[in-house]
């Protein structure tokens, strides 16, 4: 597993850097452009640095707050949802995390999942309620397996890290841009303050405005190629800590089906989850551009592993749907002798009154969120959020007026 | 979630597990596609209460943002001669009805009243729905 991580961090550390030459280059430029060749390069750089390093440093310690506060999601304890604290735990022990995750639900019908946090001592999975109505238990163990792997594979800090970058790359070029655009700024009033500078400075500008177009575009290739990858490690490992593929990719498939988007997500968050948040109807998005693989063809590997669920199964899956004879996984890490067999569902044929499941998880998310349940006598519940500030309330239904009870504050 | 007009906060009402959003400000009534994707499981007799109503660009009612998306919703109208226009979210987040339009639409009898959606909102907002009946007869 460790060795996983290794190869894992040496090839997304390429990418990484290239990222930040690409930035780095970008400064240069720049400042070139602005404040002459002696020495102007060197303080673009260092401003892009800088920029970078700040942002970086607030997303470290407040980058999983912001998150779930951005996503409005509530923690959890084991009383309200104990079958997702079962798996989470039993997760847990799998992968060998050292603690268990905070657990969070956000309160929304489309179904999704993501994990935050900057190391697997300080992290958290969040899932949707739309997502715990929606699956069983197989599938949802499958969805939090990917989930805690991405924590375990240091996903997370390293996506933060990368997004981040190009964030900031997108900003240098848009200021720049834009600064150029307002400023009303011809090249040649900077050309002519240089004093020796001449066509030299003039190759200068050029390069900075043409690396202002083209970096943030490359830089996004190489986010997306990197989360893309990710995203494929994080069903193998996922899967070979459950042993059952169809469990997350019968769980994959109903995600796809969902036709609603997550309101909380957005472009900047898009990343983080299971499945793309964000859906664009009537459009197919190119490969390049998308944060995540297409879905069909992570099912389609899970299903092909018939042989059984460790590193190799998924490996040759991935070679055979995708005809490639590149490998996800280094061979250093495959054991050909590591056997992990497929096991059997765990779901009996449950018939859980799906009704029932979803309004009893609904009344303890609006529980936790500070509602008060009003049981009207003619039989209709009446659920009243904090925000509802008067003392009584009229029943549509039979028209009695009922009290509100005082809200527990939150 | 809070009523698309004056952003005062609405309550949720439960009935044979199934829940609408009701604003007791201005009693105008929120029903949530994806909530009647999940409790109706036979999706055509949800898309026959979503496909009843037709767009109209052309109605000039202030419109209204979806308590959603908060994007603006479409005006849409159901009814030949006398029409009810209510309003329908184009990200297809669900239906807003302005106080009384729900009763207007059902007693216009072109909606199947068997259909189970139908059936559970005249129970759930009969109170206002007998009044107008005694006043008929």
């Amino acid at each position: 597993m460790w060795e996983l991580i290794q190869s894992n961090k040496r090839k997304s550390l390429i990418l990484f850097l290239a990222m930040g030459i690409i930035l780095l280059l970008l400064g240069y430029f720049i400042g070139g452009m602005f404040l002459g060749t002696n020495g102007g390069g060197e303080l673009g750089v260092f401003f892009a640095l800088l920029i970078w390093a700040v942002v970086s440093l607030v997303s470290y310690f407040a980058g999983s707050s912001i998150m779930l506060s951005v996503s409005r999601a509530k923690e959890v304890t084991k009383e309200v949802h104990p079958q997702l604290f079962n798996i989470v735990e039993e997760m847990k022990i799998a992968s060998a995390l050292p603690k268990i995750p905070k657990i969070f639900i956000i309160n929304e019908e489309a179904p999704n999942a993501f994990a935050t946090g900057r190391s697997p001592e300080n992290c958290a999975v969040t899932v949707t309620a739309g997502l715990l109505s929606r699956l069983n238990r197989d599938e949802l163990q499958g969805v939090i397996a990917h989930e805690m792997s991405h924590i375990k594979n240091r996903d997370i800090l390293y996506m933060t890290f990368a997004g981040v970058m190009l964030g900031t790359i997108v900003i240098v070029s848009e200021v720049f841009l834009r600064g150029l655009w307002f400023g009303g700024g011809s090249l040649n009033r900077y050309k002519n303050r240089s004093s020796g500078g001449g066509s030299g400075q003039a190759v200068i500008a050029i390069a900075a405005l043409v690396l202002a177009i083209l970096a943030p575009i490359l830089a996004r290739l190489l986010y997306f190629a990197i989360s893309r990858k990710r995203e494929y490690l994080a069903d193998a490992s996922g899967v070979r800590l459950t042993r059952y593929p169809e469990g997350l990719a019968s769980a994959l498939e109903k995600l796809a089906d969902n036709r609603l988007d997550l309101r909380a997500a957005n472009k900047a968050t898009a990343g983080m989850y299971i499945v793309n948040p964000l859906k664009k109807k009537g459009m197919k998005l190119s490969d390049l551009t998308s944060t995540h693989p297409p879905i069909s063809e992570r099912v389609r590997i899970l299903r092909n592993m018939s042989q059984g669920a460790g590193y190799m199964d998924y490996q040759n899956a991935y070679m055979k749907v995708k005809h490639k004879t590149e490998r996800l996984i280094p061979n250093s890490v495959l054991d050909s002798n590591e056997k992990v067999t497929i096991r059997d569902t765990s779901v009996s044929k449950e018939t859980i009154d799906k009704k029932n499941y979803r309004r009893n998880l609904g009344d303890l998310v609006m529980n936790v969120n500070g509602y008060s349940f009003v049981h009207c006598v003619c039989g209709l519940t009446l659920k009243i959020p904090p925000t509802y500030k008067k003392s009584e309330i009229k029943c549509p239904r039979c028209g009695r007026i009922n009290k509100v009870p005082p809200r527990n504050k939150l | 979630m809070n009523c698309p007009h004056r952003k005062n906060p609405m309550i949720v009402l439960e009935l044979a597990n199934v829940e609408t959003d009701y604003c007791p400000n201005c009693e105008g009534i929120w029903l949530d596609s994806g909530e009647l994707e999940l409790l109706i499981e036979d999706s055509s007799v949800k898309d026959e209460l979503l496909n009843f109503f037709i767009s109209d660009k052309q109605i000039k009612e202030k419109a209204i943002r979806c308590p959603i998306c908060r994007t603006k919703m479409e005006k849409v109208y159901v009814g030949k001669e006398e029409k009810v226009i209510i309003d329908e979210c184009k990200h297809g987040h669900g239906l807003w009805f302005d106080k009384g339009e729900i009763l207007e639409v059902i007693e216009m009898g072109s909606l199947n009243k068997e259909n189970e959606i139908v059936k559970l909102l005249m129970e759930m907002y009969s109170h206002k729905i007998s009044p107008n009946k005694k006043e008929e007869g």
